[in-house]
């Protein structure tokens, strides 16, 4: 198989990542619960997994970033520490259903800062005039999951600073793919999944407080701390990290976050991008082939979407499966990102590089591709 | 040698005083205090020696880490010392 799919998983680590785990489940127990070795062992693997992250995401105390299971349940912490029932936020128009759908539930007034693909100066806009004072909070992903257009989270927090609303980052196809500076950014939180570009494994998230943020814990339990009350405590992480860490997932998602520090985020980034323009410059060549990306890939990471005319996605996509390529094909979880682009009714066929994947992958790929098209056209 | 036993809130916050002295050359442990120094349920503690709790307590205040509680331990017994 030919993995093509890394916005949704990465499914290739790097080897430390595995033997991190095992070591984990064969040495290390509960942190917090214990002060015997393996209990420490654990606290000391969780500790060092959060200084890593404060390191590269500029957060000041380790104790604000937050575990979490993955991406979505630090952006139901976010969203619901910030907004009360019925209130109002400002989201950009390529966000995820783990956005909109815990906005949904809270029934928010949801204004939609929405502008064309790869044009961050039109988005800039849509948010200045979205964004008043009254807004409960901003909610705006870094780079889109379905497109990979990377939006201008710096100029959007500017905003939200200058404004006084609270700014909620989707992080999940950036971290490890692209900086992101929360002291700088001034951003209440940003969530993240462990499991794409941090090279950890799945069921692994981590939420970044900012130095301001006040988080509702989502639930409530035991947290190795403070056990004499009934509330949850009022410091971080324990007052969103109750019950027991996945400790093995923590440590892999460790190693993955020595192994992108290894190899810088812009490193990563650029070999991510060449592929795209690789497989972007060859689709273009294919006929009926519609490739969602400006040539220059202006404005995008290493995530490519195309669309083949009168051709569902999902044919496409299970085509290149049989033919052993893995791809996402549909509306991958973000409908309103597909209604924004203008992609709706069809969805689009996405592939998503990571650091593993090669040129001659690519190469397979459009080798592929031209008799697939072909069948499926007959 | 006097040992002191500075009582964290938490397992995270006991490792950031550790790790703070540590890296200032100050040698500590970490472990679960006792029942009775905490009124919080459970917390962790952070030892250091008498020589060094002067210097110890500058480099955490520096950091914005402040202990829950200070107690010295002398002859088997605990006392409470005020921060």
């Amino acid at each position: 198989m030919i993995y093509l799919d890394s916005a949704a998983t990465s499914f290739q680590k790097p080897e430390t990542v595995g033997r991190a785990m095992v070591k984990a489940l064969q040495t290390m127990s509960s942190p917090g619960r214990g002060g015997y070795p393996a209990a420490m062992q654990a606290a000391d693997t969780l500790f060092s997994c959060r200084t890593e992250l404060a390191e590269l995401f500029h957060i000041s105390e380790p104790d604000r970033v937050v575990f979490t299971m993955n991406a979505t349940h630090g952006l139901n912490v976010a969203i619901k520490s910030l907004v009360p029932r019925g209130g109002r936020v400002v989201i950009s128009g390529y966000e995820h259903n783990a956005v909109t759908r815990p906005l949904a539930a809270l029934g928010a007034e949801i204004i939609v800062a929405g502008a064309p693909l790869f044009r961050p100066d039109l988005t800039t806009e849509a948010f200045e005039k979205a964004i008043t004072s009254d807004v409960d909070a901003v909610v705006c992903s870094h780079v889109s999951n379905v497109f990979g257009v990377v939006q201008p989270v710096e100029a959007v927090a500017a905003l939200c600073r200058e404004r006084g609303v609270p700014f909620v980052i989707d992080a999940s196809q950036s971290a490890g793919v692209m900086p992101l500076d929360m002291a700088a950014l001034g951003a209440a939180f940003a969530a993240m999944p462990g499991h794409k570009g941090l090279y950890g494994p799945q069921g692994t998230g981590v939420l970044l407080c900012g130095d301001k943020a006040e988080a509702t814990p989502l639930m409530e339990g035991g947290t190795g701390s403070l056990s004499i009350q009934q509330e949850m405590p009022d410091f971080l992480p324990d007052r969103l990290e109750s019950g027991t860490h996945n400790v093995p997932g923590i440590a892999g998602l460790l190693e993955g976050i020595r192994f992108v520090r290894g190899k810088g985020e812009s490193a990563i980034c650029l070999h991510e991008r060449k592929l795209a323009l690789q497989a972007s410059e060859g689709l273009r060549k294919l006929p009926g082939v519609c490739v969602c990306a400006r040539r220059d890939l202006f404005a995008q990471t290493g995530v490519l979407s195309f669309v083949v005319d009168g051709v569902d996605s999902e044919f496409v996509g299970n085509a290149l499966t049989e033919a052993g390529f893995a791809v996402r094909s549909g509306l991958h979880c973000a409908p309103l990102a597909h209604r924004t682009a203008g992609t709706i009714d069809s969805g689009t066929v996405r592939l998503s590089f990571s650091a593993f994947n090669t040129e001659k992958e690519v190469d397979l790929l459009l080798e592929a591709l031209p008799g697939i098209l072909k069948r499926l056209s007959d | 040698m006097e040992q002191y036993w500075m009582i964290a809130r938490s397992v995270t916050y006991a490792q950031r005083m550790e790790r703070m002295l540590m890296a200032a050359g100050i040698r500590t442990r970490i472990f679960r205090a006792p029942r009775e120094l905490s009124n919080m349920g459970c917390a962790y503690a952070v030892e250091v020696t008498g020589g060094a709790l002067r210097s110890a307590l500058s480099i955490l205040r520096s950091a914005g880490l402040y202990p829950a509680k200070l107690y010295l331990l002398q002859q088997g017994k605990y006392v409470e010392i005020s921060l």
